[in-house]
């Protein structure tokens, strides 16, 4: 029964669609090594969170310190990657912050996606007054730049990592209420909405069953991107000091920051955790690069 | 002409009404810890007076047990008549508008020539790397836009330093300096600089040129370069590509068959034909660019040790000064907004095409 269920699950139309996105999109080496770098980065985040023993670490939740011996010392047998201040293991610290950081970006951008894109379908689907209110709202979002914004809804809200995660949140959702809505706007008189209406869905209906679908390629592929650029703000956040609540918290930004005093002295301290960072910002932007292509009606033929 | 005046006068309007929502958003944001967050502040411990008693008459002094709308005329009405609070912070102590008075100008100066990198070596690079597609010049250009735009800004600051310092390199690598925005040992004992500032008119450059001093305008434009060259790294990956693709599918366009076969060398083609048109695309992302630029400003200021508008809400942030971080924010909102204003404006020109 279940290899049935299974069968049908395989061969039904939208898994062939999702297949045939996945073989274009390995197709293509750059989207292909994107997709490998998220499944690598995704894959240590999980083992982080369930099994650390099996990357042979012990506290993942914490930077740990050694004030016996606080100042960074270069790579060495005993610490490949070299000790940042004060005492912190930089190999295992990139690994520890490597799982706070994915998982940090994917909620902020899963949860952004999915307000702006129930905000954006609905504005864009009613119009009139709502559609205008949505948009001079998110015109005010757009006026600031992200960062400093963050800035100023972090200091409301608190230092701790929840605190940031929300106001990313907050500045976050714009982006995609404004792709949605465009999408639904463009749509919204087509032929097959007009008869998913008068054939008696409702408007509930009409909107998951050809609405949402439609506006889900672009914003999926924002969305790849939006990762790479959310975890590079939540770096920047943590690397100027907005963890004051939670010192030691491993957090790529606020690694990199311990070795901010020493950077003339220390390359270390500060190359090998951008790296890490840089990686998955890479991969984060070739991943939506073979994406927009995988998703582009004109290479599905 | 009308229909243009018509256009500008439109889009000033939705730009006040923007910057309305936008004091909304950072009353509301500075009122959310309740009354007694905002006046914490204002205690003073060594007073004979109680501090339960001091926050009762700061409340009535601040108006913080009315109506919140009514409150909110009073921040208006505040922000209106240049009150807009008092910046306690390493980097400044004093009233926010001479706050921002003395570290905007060193802000403009600092994109303006991150702009001008964008713009001249953006459009430049991608134009080059879309006339050799598939080379290895264009191939070179294109894996390194892609890293340009994953790079972390501050990260990118810190290697800069961790290059140009002497000693960690190599020594002939130690020209450009790291931080603050003038060589300490030129302005010292100068009567038009004083703490930091200089007059008359705060833009360190102009005021060097104006008192005929070019060796402190020099130090100033090599101190801009680094921290130049970082804010504008993201925008620079990002006009480079469009421009390539842009001017590849302008390249593939009829007239531009029609423009080779009459003879005209390539050079001039892509000059005067493709990239023309390719700027079109382009023009459209330059308020979002501009927009990435400004939130790398903050962060690179900090790095660089650049007295500008983003170390000082960097260190408002840091040292829980309210005031700094809103009166940094309506500055930001208010540069966003005006470049906004100007680009759609500058939009018409690159596009003849569009009739409003």
């Amino acid at each position: 029964m279940a290899t049935v269920n299974l069968n049908s699950l395989i061969s039904s139309p939208r898994m062939k669609s999702a297949r045939l996105t996945l073989s274009i999109l390995m197709r293509n080496p750059i989207g292909a090594a994107g997709f490998l770098i998220m499944l690598t980065y995704v894959a240590i985040a999980l083992i982080l969170q369930f099994a650390p023993f099996l990357l042979g670490i012990s506290q993942p939740g914490i930077m740990v310190t050694n004030f016996s011996n606080p100042y960074p010392s270069p790579p060495s047998p005993a610490h490949p990657l070299g000790t940042t201040f004060p005492g912190i293991d930089v190999r295992t610290a990139i690994i520890k912050a490597i799982r706070i950081d994915v998982f940090s970006s994917l909620l902020v951008v899963g949860v952004g996606a999915a307000i702006g894109s129930v905000v954006g379908i609905y504005a864009g689907y009613h119009g009139k007054l709502i559609d205008q209110a949505v948009m001079r709202i998110t015109d005010i979002f757009f006026s600031l730049p992200f960062l400093v914004l963050a800035l100023a809804i972090g200091f409301t809200l608190g230092r701790a990592l929840n605190d940031v995660l929300l106001a990313l949140i907050i500045v976050w959702w714009p982006i995609y209420a404004r792709l949605t809505r465009s999408q639904t706007l463009a749509i919204k008189n087509e032929l097959y909405i007009k008869f998913s209406l008068i054939s008696g869905n409702g408007s509930l209906k009409t909107i998951f069953k050809h609405i949402f679908p439609n506006t889900l390629t672009p914003v999926l592929i924002q969305m790849s991107v939006d990762l790479s650029n959310v975890i590079l703000l939540i770096a920047g956040l943590y690397f100027i000091g907005f963890a004051a609540e939670s010192p030691y918290l491993p957090e790529l930004g606020s690694l990199i920051s311990y070795g901010f005093p020493f950077v003339l002295t220390a390359w270390w301290t500060i190359v090998y955790p951008g790296i890490a960072l840089l990686i998955f910002s890479l991969g984060m932007n070739m991943f939506g690069d073979g994406l927009r292509d995988a998703l582009n009606p004109r290479y599905r033929t | 002409m009308a229909r243009l005046l018509n256009l500008v006068l439109k889009r000033v309007l939705l730009g006040i009404v923007t910057l309305v929502g936008l004091t909304i958003i950072t009353f509301v944001l500075s009122h959310a810890g309740g009354p007694t967050l905002a006046v914490s502040t204002y205690i003073n411990p060594r007073s004979p007076v109680p501090a339960a008693e001091q926050i009762k008459l700061l409340e009535q002094q601040f108006h913080l047990n009315d109506p919140l709308y009514i409150q909110y005329f009073y921040y208006m009405s505040g922000l209106l008549s240049g009150q807009w609070g008092y910046t306690d912070t390493t980097v400044f102590n004093g009233p926010v508008t001479t706050a921002i008075e003395y570290f905007l100008p060193n802000t403009i100066e600092l994109s303006v020539l991150a702009i001008f990198i964008i713009i001249t070596v953006g459009i430049r690079l991608g134009v080059f790397s879309a006339s050799r597609q598939d080379g290895i010049a264009d191939n070179v250009i294109r894996v390194l836009s892609f890293v340009g735009i994953a790079l972390p800004a501050f990260w990118l600051a810190l290697l800069l330093q961790e290059t140009f310092a002497s000693n960690v390199v190599s020594n002939w690598l130690d020209v450009l300096p790291l931080d603050g925005n003038v060589s300490r040992t030129l302005v010292i004992n100068l009567p038009w600089y004083q703490e930091g500032i200089s007059y008359p008119t705060h833009f360190l450059f102009i005021d060097a040129l104006l008192h005929g001093d070019f060796a402190i305008a020099a130090s100033n434009f090599l101190h801009l370069i680094l921290p130049a060259f970082t804010i504008a790294m993201t925008s620079l990956a990002i006009i480079v590509r469009m421009m390539r693709s842009s001017t590849i599918d302008s390249l593939h366009q009829d007239y531009i068959k029609t423009v080779r076969m009459k003879g005209i060398p390539e050079r001039k083609v892509i000059r005067y034909h493709a990239q023309r048109n390719a700027m079109i695309p382009t023009a459209t992302v330059l308020g979002i660019l501009f927009a990435f630029m400004l939130s790398g400003v903050a962060i690179v200021e900090y790095v660089f040790d650049y007295p500008g508008i983003g170390q000082w809400i960097v260190s408002a942030f840091l040292q829980d000064n309210i005031a700094g971080i809103m009166g940094a924010n309506l500055v930001f909102g208010m540069i966003l907004i005006a470049s906004n204003i100007t680009i759609d404006i500058l939009y018409l020109f690159i596009d003849p095409r569009i009739k409003y």
